[in-house]
């Protein structure tokens, strides 16, 4: 297994070099430059000075090998665009925690409440409840997030004035700070987590009723097995996998932020520098961000293959299968 | 005395102290941070509040005009005052000079400083902080954006700029403590306009701490009307009144505080009563259907000709097929103005525009004289394309027409524009809305890489030597006209015959509609909604009758404040 992990690790620092290349050279061919902004332009001699100042007067191939360099020494570079020019690191630092709260929150509503419609729609399939299930998930999985965000901030927000009134609107998490447990989390969290809880009640259900429908669920009743014990020893463990397979790659995505739900909500963190960066043509931001989300996914899916040993015994990394 | 006695007194005490406390509290807060009271009909000083939200796509890079026009942050250039400022009229009125005055021959400005200004940490404003400011924006190592507006006109600018001269060598110099000298290379009467943006930066902290000191509460100082305490980068900013400010628009306002979100929120924080101000562009015409339906938002609705903005469509006129002026007449007048200004923006915050001059501008076409040039007139614009050898639109290319990264509020005017001319001429234009920096590429490489854009401009300075300037051969677009070229360029340097400089420009500017350097789509009609308790300078009248804020009118942050009536709403200030 660590042998495993190793190798997965090694591969990874490969794909993240491939990512780089990609994402630098792409980067680069896009027309316009990061100080393309302003109605008359720069003259010839600041444009000059700016790119000798930020080291892109030179051709892109020596960019790409020196960018490789500071990299290896953990420096990203500074930011373009973002006031004082801070490394991008430190930004990220700075900003990641916002983006993060509301993720983990996200992350938490969305697993346990998708769970647990999936698991219920599953046992009482066909039923009501069933049906009240499918439809949520199906707007869940149909409505954008940003229509679902306006309807929010003018239904609770506006109208309403849900939680803290006038906080909706402009900035929720600023003038709170970014206090673990706020009702400001409220709108933005229940927002985000729809889609997400929607995609996963689906496929719990699809699971939990593949595996419910299995012949070995059939013998355990049939040899007398509470239904807990058949829930919690059978079913359960066995539609994990597939859920597993779909879901785990969902968290990379909610750690890192929506534009949407960030820009509608005010909310200062990674996904809004995310675009901001890309329209200012900050490249060492954009860098930056890309390679921390092309990491979080690499690492998620090497969870994902080494969970897969954990709950199925059968399965062996490295493509091996023991025979049942 | 009996212990019933002591008690009683000390009730009696108490009572009255309870009673005098509050009134003492009342009248504290009924003054401001300079010892004046408050307008009768203000508000508590603790809630003299100003929030605005920003722009949170475009959160910007400094707070000061010196370092970069274009990446200001929300709030910026209060710290500090500039020479001059516009009055409610568009009048040039002293700002941090309290006077000035030209040399006979013209190519002198000498502008005196008001006495005892001081910057927050005691030191005093000099005609040097002004100075070091100039040469920090005319250092080719500063790489600022805005030096073309200065190009030409102060002696050794573009020589700075170039890097052919040392910085020092401007023609903008201090004389002394309160003496600033500016010397043009030409004669140049719209000098002093030229230096409305610019409130200066402390060349002590400039040196001390590089051009980013404002950016920090512990480096920022300020001469201006407020002093920023705290910044959160994409969250918030904060502003308090300078305490130790002596010029001329010394805040009632407390306290400035901006929240970066999204523009498109700002109607619906402004109905929450959480920003106390909404500008047009973040207002689509159905709002404004709803505020002009509404007898309190309509009589809080401020419009104004803002900067006089033009939107307008461009051409590549160095290649075909718009080398042909018969070709580019023909668009122009296959434009219908007056349908799009009233089914598509609304009459209400444009008109139509068959010039690039705004109706009120200098120099501007206000007898209509030059309406029917480019008037709407499709069968002339099918006529004259045939002429160009395209009848009925035939053999004539596929088009694209490119914006700027245009919102909702801009698109469907441009949109309209190429659908106008497609319809009219029967040729076919496809709209692109292209992110912003690429556009800005296309358009000011040369050869550009636009063959045809739409665009709006509006005034840096309020004269037709800034906004004609746009269109000379070394401005942004590709379009040359010598003579055009030569009357601007005379006009520029005409003194003492304003009549004579007027007439130039109204030259110049036919020659520009006539050539159809640009189809002239509409002129943008600015404006502000407030909310009901922003009292002060702003619900004055002008001389054409009209409150608001005028444009360069930054004497109005010593004029706002917060109005008592704000009692009665459901504010942040009140929950």
């Amino acid at each position: 297994m660590t042998g495993y992990i190793i190798r997965r690790l090694i591969s990874l620092i490969f794909v993240l070099l491939a990512v780089a290349t990609i994402v630098f050279f792409l980067m680069n061919a896009v027309p316009g430059g990061p100080w393309g902004y302003g109605e008359r332009g720069h003259s010839p001699e600041a444009l000059e000075n700016l790119k000798v100042r930020y080291g892109l007067d030179k051709p892109v191939g020596e960019r790409y090998l020196t960018y490789l360099g500071n990299v290896l020494r953990l420096d990203f570079g500074e930011s373009f665009s973002v006031a004082g020019n801070p490394p991008v690191l430190q930004h990220i630092v700075r900003v990641w925690p916002v983006t993060m709260h509301v993720g983990l929150y996200t992350i938490l509503v969305a697993f346990s409440l998708g769970l647990l419609m999936g698991i219920t729609a599953a046992y009482y399939r066909n039923s009501w409840i069933d049906n009240v299930v499918t439809f949520v998930a199906t707007m869940g999985v149909t409505l954008p997030s940003f229509i679902i965000a306006t309807w929010f901030l003018f239904i609770f927000g506006y109208q309403n004035g849900w939680g803290q009134p006038g906080k909706w609107i402009i900035g929720p998490i600023t003038e709170n700070g970014n206090a673990l447990l706020s009702w400001d989390y409220f709108l933005p969290v229940i927002t985000y987590a729809l889609g997400p809880m929607a995609i996963i009640a689906r496929y719990t259900r699809a699971s939990f009723t593949d595996a419910m429908n299995a012949d070995y669920i059939r013998t355990a009743r049939a040899k007398g097995l509470t239904e807990r014990a058949i829930m919690i020893g059978h079913v359960f463990r066995n539609a994990l996998i597939p859920m597993v397979t779909v879901l785990l790659p969902t968290i990379p995505d909610l750690l890192t932020g929506s534009l949407f739900i960030e820009v509608v909500y005010g909310i200062p963190g990674l996904g809004k520098f995310f675009v901001t960066s890309i329209f200012s043509r900050d490249y060492p931001m954009i860098m930056a961000l890309v390679l921390l989300i092309a990491l979080l996914w690499g690492l998620t899916y090497l969870v994902t293959d080494v969970l897969y040993t954990v709950i199925d015994p059968r399965i062996r990394v490295g493509g091996r299968v023991r025979s049942a | 005395m009996s212990n019933k006695r002591v008690l009683l007194v000390f009730f009696v005490l108490l009572l009255a102290l309870a009673t005098v406390v509050p009134f003492i509290r009342a009248q504290d807060d009924m003054t401001d941070v300079y010892g004046r009271a408050l307008p009768e009909d203000a508000a508590p000083y603790s809630m003299q509040t100003y929030r605005v939200l920003c722009n949170a796509a475009n959160p910007g890079t400094t707070l000061s005009a010196i370092v970069s026009v274009y990446q200001r942050i929300c709030g910026s250039d209060l710290f500090g005052d500039p020479l001059v400022v516009l009055d409610n009229n568009l009048n040039l009125i002293p700002g941090a000079a309290e006077s000035w005055e030209p040399s006979e021959d013209g190519l002198t400005w000498t502008f005196h400083l008001r006495p005892g200004q001081v910057w927050s940490d005691g030191t005093p404003l000099t005609a040097y902080d002004y100075e070091a400011s100039y040469r920090f924006m005319a250092d080719p190592a500063n790489a600022y954006d805005f030096v073309w507006m200065w190009q030409g006109v102060i002696a050794n600018w573009s020589e700075a700029v170039a890097g052919e001269v040392p910085p020092e060598e401007i023609g903008y110099k201090a004389i002394d403590d309160n003496t600033i000298e500016v010397t043009t290379a030409n004669p140049f009467p719209p000098l002093p306009n030229t230096l409305y943006f610019w409130a200066p930066l402390q060349k002590a902290a400039l040196e001390a701490h590089g051009p980013s000191y404002l950016l920090d509460p512990a480096t920022a100082v300020s001469s201006g009307p407020f002093l920023m305490t705290e910044f959160t980068i994409g969250e918030s900013i904060r502003h308090i009144a300078n305490p130790t400010y002596t010029g001329f628009r010394k805040p009632i306002l407390a306290e400035y505080l901006g929240f970066f979100g999204n523009p498109a929120d700002s109607y619906a924080a402004f109905q929450n009563h959480e920003i106390e101000v909404v500008g047009y562009e973040a207002l689509s015409a159905a709002d404004l259907e709803v505020i002009y339906n509404d007898p309190v938002l309509s009589a809080n609705w401020l419009p104004t000709p803002g900067d006089f903005r033009t939107d307008y469509l461009l051409f590549d006129t160095y290649n075909p097929p718009f080398n042909d002026q018969k070709v580019r007449l023909a668009f122009a007048k296959a434009v219908d103005r007056e349908g799009i200004v009233e089914n598509v923006i609304g009459s209400r915050i444009a008109l139509p525009a068959y010039a690039f001059l705004a109706p009120g501008f200098p120099a501007s076409d206000t007898e209509g004289a030059l309406k029917d040039i480019q008037g709407y007139d499709c069968e002339a614009a099918k006529a004259l394309l045939a002429e160009a050898g395209f009848p009925d639109g035939e053999g004539f290319p596929a088009l694209t027409l490119q914006l700027r990264q245009e919102g909702d509020a801009v698109k469907p005017r441009f949109d309209a524009a190429a659908a106008s001319i497609s319809s009219c001429l029967n040729v076919e234009i496809s709209v692109n809305n292209m992110e912003y920096a690429s556009y800005m590429s296309g358009l000011l490489e040369r050869p550009t890489t636009l063959q045809f854009g739409a665009i709006s401009y509006g005034m840096d300075y309020l004269d037709p030597a800034n906004m004609l300037g746009l269109w000379v051969s070394t401005g942004r677009h590709s379009w040359l006209n010598a003579e055009f070229d030569a009357l601007v360029t005379e006009a520029n340097a005409l003194v003492g015959d304003i009549e004579r400089r007027t007439d130039l420009y109204k030259q110049a500017e036919r020659i520009l509609v006539e050539d159809v350097g640009g189809i002239f789509l509409d002129h943008r009609i600015a404006g502000e909604l407030y909310q009901p308790y922003i009292l002060g300078s702003i619900r004055e009248l002008n001389g054409q009758g009209l409150p608001g804020w005028q444009w360069g009118n930054d004497a109005n942050w010593g004029g706002i404040y917060i109005g008592a009536n704000v009692a009665d709403y459901d504010t942040y200030r009140t929950r």
